[in-house]
């Protein structure tokens, strides 16, 4: 399997090459085009193994489809384009039984061997991360695609790292992090439009996207016609 | 994604910003036009004029209308002088250029952005095919000789089909009309017999085209926007 | 301290290295992440009163927040559009910025709030404007990618893409073309600015979007 991203980071979408019995597993309406020698199936397991309806309705808290699809190319040389529904960038990370937990509703493809399951981040962070409630957590070994909105970039954390809420895309499992103020005061922080943010400590990779989709929302929304 | 820098059968222009927020600058030598879509100008030199009017006819006019397009278009003329014209859509996306070789080109609604002389611009009816296809029933219709532009959100992919390729239809921006088209749903649906995915899986109708020629792909659908812009909208008896 | 902007034009943003004892000076919100080293203040954006006729009329917030270090660290700043990033460094001279423009400065530059005039205000720029001004990098954005145009006689710019000018560059407003034109084109009103001087301009606007966006919805 060959991939190539293109577009970044607002437009991204990724290639993939398939050759004939090689598949892909993908978030529902990811797919924006492909050949014709490429077939698709719907489950709500994953690829010839565990999963089903709990698995299936765990995804669905995590901000993710019921449903996976899986696209089987059944001659050689098949080509699909997948994209995620907002602006925003693509990355690849691959996995060599490891596990990286990623924001909810930014899981866009993986490998089949890779296994896409929730994970619970608490109340604290469930309420206050500007994230989902639940994570989607992917273990295993191979090669999974994650999408943000805004360009993703890449921290090393070593010690301690602060996040602004609702800029984390995905985390190494190595890593931990806790709700905390931005500044030395709590009303400062808030005055200063920065009130809570996420402390990470430990070492490992963590990915965070330049943009935050409510700050445009605020923005924008007020402008249009109301609802 | 690269600027572009080409010419069109007498207009030098420019393609930059690409592909999240592409912009065209044409340079214009006197006596010189270029129409576009309403409300596109970003900016221009004081040598161009800019006139408002309908072009090619009642007919023709309202073929566009049901493309969705608008009823005017602008014409630009470097009246006292060469000068530049900078169009931007208002769509966040990409842009790109077609020359018309007295062949037909077809483009999604609102897909238009700028043409030059030679060119025809009208609506085409699409049959059950557009009652299907979700994205309206009339596409909009480029003939002649002479060179067009277009745009999309997000940027825009250029696919050469050599025998057959599949589509989503909400990213479908423009095709070659050397190729033949018809919606359906997923092979594999149909051979398993597996409706679950035509209802679920999201992957619901796609564009199934055959033949020989070009398509233009845009890397985002406009709805997912709109549903999640949709909680941010103000509410009306506020 | 070392900056750079990426990934522009679509989802440009600041990554700033700080040495030991720099601080840097950003809008409310700016910030994505940071280095544990790095501490925040925050305090009135320049003056209780200044920064009380920016918040209303220069469409800037209350408060701006300093970034500091003493061991050295590096931060992360951004803004809440997609769009691009720019970044001009100041030796005494002046610049003005529309309103919302500003992202992020050097402690050294001065910011302070400018009459724009009427004529600003009818081209749908604001009465009033963002003066930059002292030694020092300043980054500013906008919604689109930022174009420049070194303007020497006139130039026609739509109302909503101008994003920054130098002192020497005045605004006037007229018509896109005759009365009916005008009015059908789509185009209106535009600024017509006359030089000599550097014009800074955003490859969409505000208006276009929402346009755009308001006749797809119900």
């Amino acid at each position: 399997m060959r991939h190539e991203i293109m577009a970044r980071p607002a437009a991204t979408v990724l290639k993939v090459n398939l050759d004939q019995g090689e598949s892909l597993t993908c978030e529902v309406g990811a797919m924006i085009a492909m050949s014709s020698g490429i077939t698709v199936e719907t489950t709500s397991r994953q690829r010839g193994g565990s999963g089903g309806i709990m698995k299936g309705l765990k995804r669905m808290f995590s901000g993710e489809s019921f449903f996976l699809n899986h696209f089987t190319a059944q001659q050689p040389n098949q080509t699909i384009y997948l994209g995620p529904s907002l602006m925003g960038d693509v990355m690849s990370h691959p996995l060599d039984s490891a596990t990286l937990i990623v924001q909810g509703s930014s899981w866009l493809a993986s490998d089949p061997g890779i296994v896409i399951d929730t994970s619970w981040q608490g109340f604290g962070k469930a309420l206050f991360s500007g994230e989902s409630m639940f994570w989607v957590k992917c273990s295993g070994t191979g090669n999974l695609f994650v999408n943000s909105f805004g360009a993703i970039y890449e921290v090393d954390v070593n010690g301690h790292y602060t996040v602004d809420t609702g800029h984390i895309v995905a985390f190494e499992d190595s890593l931990t992090f806790k709700i905390g103020k931005a500044g030395q005061s709590l009303i400062g922080s808030f005055l200063g439009g920065e009130g809570l943010v996420c402390k990470f400590e430990g070492q490992g990779k963590l990915f965070c996207q330049s943009h935050n989709p409510p700050s445009f929302g605020k923005l924008l929304g007020p402008k249009l016609r109301p609802r | 994604m690269a600027t572009v820098e080409s010419m069109t059968s007498d207009v030098p222009f420019e393609i930059t910003q690409r592909p999240d927020f592409a912009l065209l600058t044409v340079q214009l030598e006197q006596g010189q036009k270029i129409y576009s879509e309403p409300s596109v100008m970003a900016s221009m030199s004081p040598t161009i004029l800019m006139k408002a009017g309908m072009k090619g006819g009642f007919k023709k006019t309202l073929g566009r209308m049901l493309g969705g397009e608008s009823l005017i278009i602008n014409t630009f003329t470097a009246q006292d002088g060469p000068g530049e014209v900078v169009f931007a859509p208002g769509t966040p996306g990409d842009l790109v250029h077609y020359h018309l070789d007295n062949n037909t080109l077809y483009m999604q609604r609102g897909a238009f952005l700028s043409y030059t002389d030679g060119v025809d611009l009208t609506g085409k009816w699409q049959g059950a095919k557009g009652f299907f296809s979700g994205e309206g029933l009339v596409l909009l219709k480029a003939s002649g000789n002479g060179d067009i532009f277009f745009n999309s959100y997000g940027a825009i992919l250029e696919i050469d089909v050599t025998n057959e390729y599949i589509v989503d239809t909400s990213y479908i921006v423009a095709f070659e009309d050397t190729l033949d088209y018809r919606v359906t749903i997923l092979e594999g649906m149909k051979l398993g017999g597996k409706l679950k995915s035509f209802f679920f899986g999201g992957e619901g109708l796609v564009c199934k085209f055959s033949g020989q020629g070009k398509i233009w792909i845009q890397t985002r659908a406009v709805n997912p926007f709109l549903s999640w812009v949709y909680p941010f909208r103000p509410t009306k008896n506020n | 301290m070392e900056a750079e902007i990426r990934d522009k034009p679509s989802f440009a943003h600041i990554h700033v290295q700080l040495n030991p004892g720099e601080s840097i000076i950003a809008e409310s919100d700016a910030m994505a992440s940071m280095s544990s080293d790095i501490q925040m203040s925050t305090r009135w954006n320049g003056g209780f009163f200044q920064a009380v006729l920016r918040r209303i009329f220069g469409g800037e917030s209350l408060f701006v927040n300093e970034f500091t270090t003493s061991t050295g660290g590096s931060i992360v700043i951004t803004q809440p559009l997609p769009g691009d990033m720019e970044c001009i460094e100041l030796d005494g001279n002046t610049m003005y910025l529309q309103p919302g423009a500003y992202i992020a400065c050097e402690p050294t530059v001065n910011l302070g709030l400018g009459w724009a005039g009427f004529a600003s205000f009818i081209g749908g720029e604001g009465l009033f404007r963002l003066k930059v001004s002292g030694k020092g990098k300043v980054w500013f954005g906008a919604y689109g990618g930022i174009f420049e145009r070194e303007i020497t006689d006139e130039y026609i710019v739509d109302t909503g893409h101008l994003v920054g000018y130098e002192p020497t560059i005045s605004l006037k407003v007229g018509m896109s073309g005759g009365i009916f034109s005008s009015f059908f084109s789509g185009e209106g009103l535009v600024m017509r600015i006359k030089g000599p001087g550097k014009i800074y301009l955003q490859s969409r606007s505000i208006g276009g979007l929402t346009a755009w966006v308001n006749a797809r919805i119900y």
